[in-house]
């Protein structure tokens, strides 16, 4: 027993892994390096983050004050059919909006980058204006253009036959801004694909090439796949985006009065909600329940596509 | 006829570079060609042409008697080995190799077939559902290799493919290479900037700098009777040493040493009392001859200053006071830009010795020359005297 | 053009494959230019619209070919307006002047941010990086909502409604633009060029400004142009925080008129609407153009790096 104890004390203990002073102090640099975003972070976005999901779980009453009332506000938002009218609003239109928007991106940024169309870098100058616009100012001018009494649009529409013709009625408001956000928005997606594609190795495409590759082939199943990431990052992009979805809607209200109603896409029922009707409690569960459809979505959308990697 | 024959190729860039100079050179069916040079010498320019994936400027290049100048690269039914080997990286081995047969509209089990037997003969049976990323760069190698000879070409044109590997796996790809070439059998173009590569696998080496063909001949050829300086300096390692001199009567001024010529001298004739550069290889210049001294024999004096041992010979570095030429010449064909050579180096030539013999540094030792292995090249020109 | 961009273009069309190797049908270029030209139409409508019905006056606006001038030419005097308060909203020249002042200095001091946090994230390891790091890449997935509307109730606690830093201060956080500048010092600064400082005993602040942030430019620029953009752009967040209309941004105001127009239907407002859009997107557009080379490869850098 005795040799056994000798034995075990004599073994050499692992040392577990310290990190040396100098590494230390350099993590400590690090630190305070990172220490001003992180303050400003914390201080303007984690805070109200804070706040409002703490908010969410309080009402407040003329009679009664402010009390804890647990989910009640939450069961309030899923129970809420304006609510929901207005996320299955802005799925629809994201689901519209984002595929069409990024198969004309896609369509420009490749002929950009295969150079089969003359003036490209003009072209491109002109697609990326949309983006230096803010969306007020592109609200404010395609709601000119759209106005129901004396847009351009509906002249041209009333003088080839179609009268009464309103881009902003309740049933064709949505197919417009549709329209509005893809103007908006194609330029920039453009470039960003534009630019991926010509990080593409030309020794690739070379390849195909001798290899007698027809040209749809060459894009559709070996340069568009290879820019997977960048489509995948643009489609979360626009996906949040698209949820969020508040400024057309607000300004296009002004040209056509009451179609737009207080709930039509959820930020809109939000902003209603706290803001205007002061519920700002009932609006921040309003809030973090768009936050989390917003994750749902991201999360499922990830999982289909670690899925549709199993097929290559 | 030639498999390919090029003529009077010439590639000027929009920017002003002029890449290639009338460039001519042919391949014979069946036979291995080995473009060889510095880089930016336009080696890669010109099997590019050959494929078709750059603009010809001026010239023709044939594929036999068929001019293939406007043909698209599509249809000139060439293979190609991309120095990166231009893999798809979305696709596997088996895509990988069987893409082109694909586009040919090739029933899948025709495909399927050839496509596995290109890869039991490159060893690559085991991987055919792996992806490009989860290979090793050797492996890649030779997918690259099997996707371009499932197709069957009548031209094979190879990118320095083994440029990204490593020296072991270099040395075992070279075989594989040949047996490939040896079993399919078309013409190949094969380009590099290891001149190793270029004399252990070419059927016939050109040579090539600054877009020009130096010359073009068997690798034995090009060790033993190099055309010009470039082609002196560029092949062999180490290099040959070569020395201003000048010519007197029947000898050879080197420095402060006189070698006799004896019949070799014959071809300086009309150098008489000019300078000449000499080259000698460093495994002509023997110690035993110099004490054994068979007829005809010159010696060289010089002080070696650093000796390399490698196990199977010796390098012994040495200097002697006759001025090293050709530094421009020299310099290129190591690739350095001239003046970027270490200033006044201490040793200017080196020899290879039997390690046995035990030179050390700082000795001064005698070397034995016989003089019909010199090599001499006009200082103006840079041509061979002949 | 200059000799070295024009060897530069020449040099891209060298290194870009020829055209005439993709197998196309005649014609088939001449179609896709088209397709080109018809989207850059569709792109430029609406500025051709607002350049050429800047200088009409409202009822011309309403009642004129849309697309074409009209007399009186009336730009002018729109554009003097913009220098009053029309309608008692307040005044655009003031609105533009707050636009720049919340995108210089929340943009500046983004960058700034994004630049230390970015440089730290990427060269230094430390407990609980990863876990920060993270923590700012989920910020992306946050509605706007979620943070505006709460901070106006915290703000009121800390009376900091109406205050220019309460709009300032939040446009400093850029979650994307610490992204961008992480990736970026990860893929241009080689680690081996701070260890060797580091070796030569320079201090870490040294290493920084003197090492790291010049070849941090091209990315800097990136990000000082998304955050600059992206709060002279921003509408929801001053939209909740102010409600004195001097510290309005052009957006707000903007959207502002917008809604009275339509209502009090008087006061002439179209045309400040149209020549105040006008005014807004000119700068934008010329940022961007100048700084072009810069946020070309930024934005590389984001499609690349995921």
């Amino acid at each position: 027993m005795s040799n056994t104890a000798l034995v075990k004390t004599a073994a050499p203990r692992k040392a577990a892994p310290r990190r040396s002073a100098y590494a230390r102090r350099r993590g400590r640099s690090g630190l305070a390096f990172v220490t001003p975003f992180m303050l400003i972070f914390t201080l303007f976005m984690i805070v109200p983050l804070a706040y409002a999901i703490d908010q969410s779980l309080y009402t407040t009453k003329l009679i009664g004050g402010t009390s804890f009332s647990g989910f009640a506000n939450y069961t309030a938002v899923l129970q809420s059919g304006p609510f929901w009218s207005g996320v299955i609003r802005v799925v629809i239109f994201g689901a519209i909006q984002i595929p069409v928007m990024l198969a004309i991106a896609a369509f420009f940024a490749t002929i950009f980058d295969l150079g089969v169309a003359k003036g490209g870098r003009v072209f491109r100058a002109i697609y990326f204006v949309p983006f230096a616009v803010p969306i007020v100012v592109s609200a404010l001018m395609w709601g000119f253009l759209f106005d129901p009494m004396y847009g351009p649009f509906n002249r041209f529409m009333n003088a080839i036959g179609f009268h009464n013709f309103d881009w902003m009625s309740s049933a064709l408001m949505l197919p417009t801004i549709i329209i509005i956000a893809i103007w908006e928005w194609t330029g920039y997606n453009c470039i960003i694909l534009y630019t991926a594609l010509k990080s593409v190795p030309r020794d690739v495409v070379e390849a195909a090439i001798l290899d007698d590759t027809p040209l749809w082939k060459i894009v559709l199943r070996i340069k568009l796949p290879m820019v997977r990431p960048a489509l995948i990052m643009l489609v979360f992009i626009n996906m949040i985006g698209a949820m969020q979805l508040f400024v057309e809607p607000t300004i296009l209200n002004n040209y056509s009065p009451g179609v737009i109603t207080n709930t039509w896409t959820p930020v809109i029922d939000i902003y209603s909600t706290s803001i205007s009707d002061g519920e700002y409690q009932l609006g921040a569960a309003m809030a973090v329940v768009l936050a989390i459809i917003i994750v749902a979505i991201s999360v499922v959308s990830l999982a289909f596509r670690n899925r549709r990697r199993e097929f290559g | 006829m030639s498999a390919i024959s090029l003529e009077n190729l010439t590639k000027v860039y929009a920017t002003g570079v002029t890449a290639l100079d009338r460039l001519n050179l042919e391949v014979g069916e069946g036979e291995f060609v080995v473009l060889v040079g510095p880089s930016g010498c336009g080696k890669t320019t010109a099997l590019r042409m050959v494929a078709g994936l750059e603009t010809i400027t001026s010239g023709t290049v044939r594929f036999g008697d068929q001019v293939v100048n406007g043909v698209s690269p599509r249809q000139r039914d060439v293979a190609m080995v991309f120095q990166n080997y231009a893999l798809y990286p979305h696709l596997t081995v088996a895509e990988n190799i069987g893409f082109a047969l694909t586009n040919k509209k090739v029933p899948k089990e025709e495909r399927e077939r050839r496509v596995s037997e290109a890869a039991t003969a490159l060893g690559l049976s085991s991987m055919l559902n792996r992806k490009p990323a989860q290979l090793s760069g050797g492996q890649r190698q030779r997918v690259a290799m099997g996707r371009a000879i499932v197709r069957e070409p009548s031209v094979f044109l190879m990118d320095e493919p083994l440029s990204n590997l490593d020296a072991k796996l270099r040395v075992q790809m070279r075989s594989e290479i040949l047996r490939v070439h040896q079993t399919i059998g078309a013409a190949t173009l094969y380009v590099t900037h290891d001149q190793v590569e270029a004399m252990t696998m070419g059927d016939r080496v050109a040579v090539l700098h600054d877009g020009v063909v130096m010359q073009y001949a068997a690798p034995r050829e090009l060790y033993n009777r190099p055309a010009n300086l470039f082609v002196a300096g560029f092949i062999g390692s180490p290099e040959m040493n070569l020395h201003e001199a000048s010519v007197s009567e029947a000898e050879l001024v080197l420095g402060s040493q006189r070698l006799p010529l004896g019949p070799a001298g014959t071809v300086l004739a009309p150098y008489r009392g000019r300078k000449v550069i000499v080259g000698v290889r460093p495994e002509d210049l023997e110690l035993g001859r110099a004490t054994e001294k068979p007829a005809g024999t010159a010696t060289l004096t010089a002080d070696v200053r650093v000796v390399e041992v490698l196990g199977s010979e010796s390098h012994a570095f040495f200097s002697i006071d006759a001025p090293a030429a050709g530094q421009g010449v020299l310099a290129a064909a190591v690739g350095e830009a001239e003046g970027d050579l270490p200033a006044a180096s201490a040793h200017n030539g080196v020899a290879r010795l039997d390690p046995r013999a035990g030179v050390r540094s700082g000795q001064r030792v005698t070397f034995g020359v016989d003089p019909a292995r010199l090599h001499f090249f006009d200082p103006d020109t840079g041509g061979a005297i002949r | 053009m200059s000799e070295r961009r024009r060897l530069e273009r020449l040099a891209e069309r060298d290194a870009a494959i020829p055209v005439e190797l993709y197998g196309l049908k005649r014609g088939t270029v001449s179609v896709l230019t088209a397709c080109c030209v018809l989207f850059a139409v569709f792109t430029l409508i609406p500025l051709v619209w607002v350049i050429i019905n800047s200088t009409k006056t409202q009822a011309n606006i309403f009642e004129s070919f849309g697309f074409w001038f009209a007399s009186p030419f009336e730009f002018f005097h729109t554009f003097a307006n913009l220098f009053r308060d029309i309608d008692g909203d307040g005044t655009y020249s003031r609105w533009f002047l707050n636009t720049v002042l919340y995108s210089a200095v929340g943009g500046g001091g983004a960058t700034v941010l994004a630049a230390l946090g970015g440089y730290g994230f990427a060269r230094f390891k430390f407990t609980g990086s990863r876990l920060f790091f993270g923590t700012v890449i989920a910020g992306l997935l946050v509605p706007i909502t979620l943070v505006a509307v709460p901070l106006y109730l915290v703000y009121a606690k800390v009376h900091l409604i109406n205050s220019i830093w309460g709009m300032i201060l939040p446009s400093m956080v850029s979650p994307i633009g610490l992204y961008l500048m992480r990736t970026y010092v990860q893929l241009s600064i080689p680690s081996e060029l701070t260890d060797a400082a580091r070796i030569d005993g320079a201090s870490e602040i040294r290493i920084f400004f003197k090492i790291a942030l010049p070849l941090m430019v091209p990315g800097l620029m990136t990000v000082l142009l998304l955050s600059v953009v992206g709060t002279w752009n921003n509408y929801i967040l001053p939209l909740i925080i102010f409600s004195n209309n001097t510290l309005y941004p052009a957006t707000v105001g903007m959207g502002l008129w917008s809604q009275h127009a339509t209502t009090s239907g008087d006061a002439n407002l179209y045309p400040l609407l149209v020549l105040g859009g006008l005014v807004t997107i000119i700068p934008m557009i010329a940022l961007f153009a100048l700084l072009q080379r810069y946020w070309r490869s930024g934005l590389l850098l984001g499609s690349v790096a995921n």
